[in-house]
């Protein structure tokens, strides 16, 4: 008897594809996140900063289990919104939603057991007694991705919330069906990238995957493009001191602008959010350059 | 700005009005001062991600170069580091050993950097211009071009045919390239010609 042999050339070099999205996994996420700020908190002048937002993350992680189901979007919305290259979450939608409410209810609850300063502790009982009106008018700027200048601390407290209630939404959704939308934009809920990093995935690796500053999607970008105005040309690596920093902000000379970059893959423990703003003094460095900060990142605004 | 009554209520309650960052705002400015004081010691170096195809072969993998040094700032650039893209069709971030060998290519004691010569029956290289080179190709190319070329066959066509020379082009040029070469080396009338693109 004959075996028939046939050629199959897919597994010489089997190099995969790269993902184009890795969606968030709420409760993990949250706890990965309020560790690595704890770690963080350990060995730097932030300290009470991270530890600060240490604790709230482990509440929003706290609450992901106990909250009743968001306002999914329907496979309608979802194929409109692929046909015409939006977000399949619509997020002015979501600003009505009253599980969104309910998070920020339950957030604001459980953040007052959070030992903070004073003027964070002001704008907490603030955004906890504040009418309706008050509440659509702050997650409507979170969730736009504005936050005015002389309000920064209070919706501080409601970008958390809305971070829980998207990623929770964006959990649900199906990579397949995802579209890029455009470059530095999140192809889940539409928001801009807060940081970008350079990761390994098994077998791939140097691939590029920003990270969404609300519902935590990260999606692939290409790598040396600007997430601002996604131009090739113009771009230059900012680091502290050494070439071989593992965080270093993108720079554009075309629009001006900079993003945060994580080599991850020479410390697989830096997480999107919590080291953007345990690197704060990147930020502070390049405050005095020419260039702007093109990251969004709630806890991170004026920088 | 166009505050509504309700909203100036809540900023007064909320402590909020001036513009602060958020470690500002959130009262944790001590942490963010010792963190400027920490920062003002540190310079901003700078690096540059270059993208580039390997010189090597045909395949024409894609590669990312790291310098250090900003040429913008009129620094001097250093290669540091090249590795493979992963945003690439052909390689997606793999190298063969060749290329991911090619720091050292570009770094080698040994590399040619400019056009050298020895002459017959010498052991000898000695450095020339590239002015110089060139006479010497077009020089070459031209007595072997008057000597051999071939305008008509035995039948009496015109064939035009320069078979004595051959010319072999880089792997790792463009299809613009390519086309420049095939225009030149076939107007010449040279038919041994390859571009080596079949890897």
């Amino acid at each position: 008897m004959t075996t028939e042999l046939k050629p199959d050339p897919s597994v010489i070099g089997g190099v995969p594809v790269a993902p184009f999205a890795l969606l968030p996994e709420p409760e993990r996420l949250f706890a990965k996140r309020a560790a690595r700020f704890a770690f963080l908190a350990q060995s730097s002048n932030l300290a009470p900063y991270l530890s600060f937002l240490g604790d709230l993350t482990q509440v929003q992680a706290r609450l992901v289990p106990d909250l009743p189901p968001p306002a999914l979007p329907d496979a309608a919305r979802i194929e409109v919104a692929r046909a015409a290259r939006m977000p399949p979450i619509d997020r002015q939608a979501a600003i009505a939603d009253p599980v969104l409410h309910e998070t920020l209810d339950r957030l604001c609850a459980a953040a007052a057991a959070i030992d903070m300063p004073a003027p964070a502790r002001q704008a907490l009982e603030a955004v906890s007694l504040a009418p309706r009106e008050d509440r659509d008018w702050l997650l409507g700027n979170v969730l736009t991705d504005t936050i005015p200048a002389d309000s920064v601390a209070p919706h501080l407290f409601a970008a958390a919330a809305a971070q829980v209630h998207m990623a929770r939404i964006a959990a649900t959704l199906d990579v397949a069906q995802l579209v890029p939308i455009r470059t530095g934009i999140c192809p889940c809920c539409g928001g801009r990238a807060a940081t970008s990093s350079v990761i390994g995935l098994k077998e791939l690796e140097n691939v590029r995957y920003a990270a969404c500053a609300t519902c935590a999607t990260q999606w692939n970008e290409v790598r040396i493009k600007c997430l601002c105005c996604g131009s090739t040309k113009g771009l230059s690596y900012r680091s502290a001191e050494t070439a071989k920093a593992t965080v270093k902000a993108e720079t554009c000379d075309e629009c001006q602008s900079w993003v945060k970059i994580f080599y991850t893959l020479t410390n697989p423990a830096i997480e999107p959010i919590a080291d953007d703003v345990g690197s704060l003094g990147l930020d502070l460095m390049m405050k005095e350059t020419a260039y702007r900060r093109g990251g969004f990142d709630p806890y991170l605004t004026g920088y | 700005m166009n505050i509504d009554l309700s909203r100036r209520g809540f900023l007064k309650l909320a402590g909020a009005g001036v513009a602060a960052t958020s470690l500002g705002a959130m009262g944790f400015d001590a942490a963010e001062a010792a963190e400027a004081a920490h920062v003002r010691a540190f310079k901003l170096a700078t690096t540059t991600e270059t993208r580039n195809i390997c010189t090597y072969c045909s395949v024409a993998c894609g590669i990312i170069m790291y310098s250090k040094g900003d040429l913008k700032a009129g620094e001097h650039a250093e290669l540091i580091h090249i590795e493979g893209d992963a945003d690439h069709p052909t390689n997606r971030g793999t190298l063969c050993p060749k290329g991911s060998a090619l720091k050292d290519f570009v770094k080698s004691e040994t590399r040619a950097t400019q056009p050298r010569y020895r002459a017959a029956h010498s052991s000898e290289w000695q450095e020339i211009t590239w002015d110089a080179a060139f006479d010497k190709m077009a020089r070459a190319l031209k007595d072997d071009r008057d000597q051999n070329f071939i305008e008509k066959n035995e039948k009496g066509q015109t064939v035009n045919r320069w078979l004595t020379t051959g010319f072999l082009a880089a792997s790792g040029s463009t299809n613009e390239t390519g086309w420049l070469t095939y225009k030149t080396v076939r107007s010449m009338g040279i038919l041994a010609f390859d571009n080596q693109a079949r890897v």
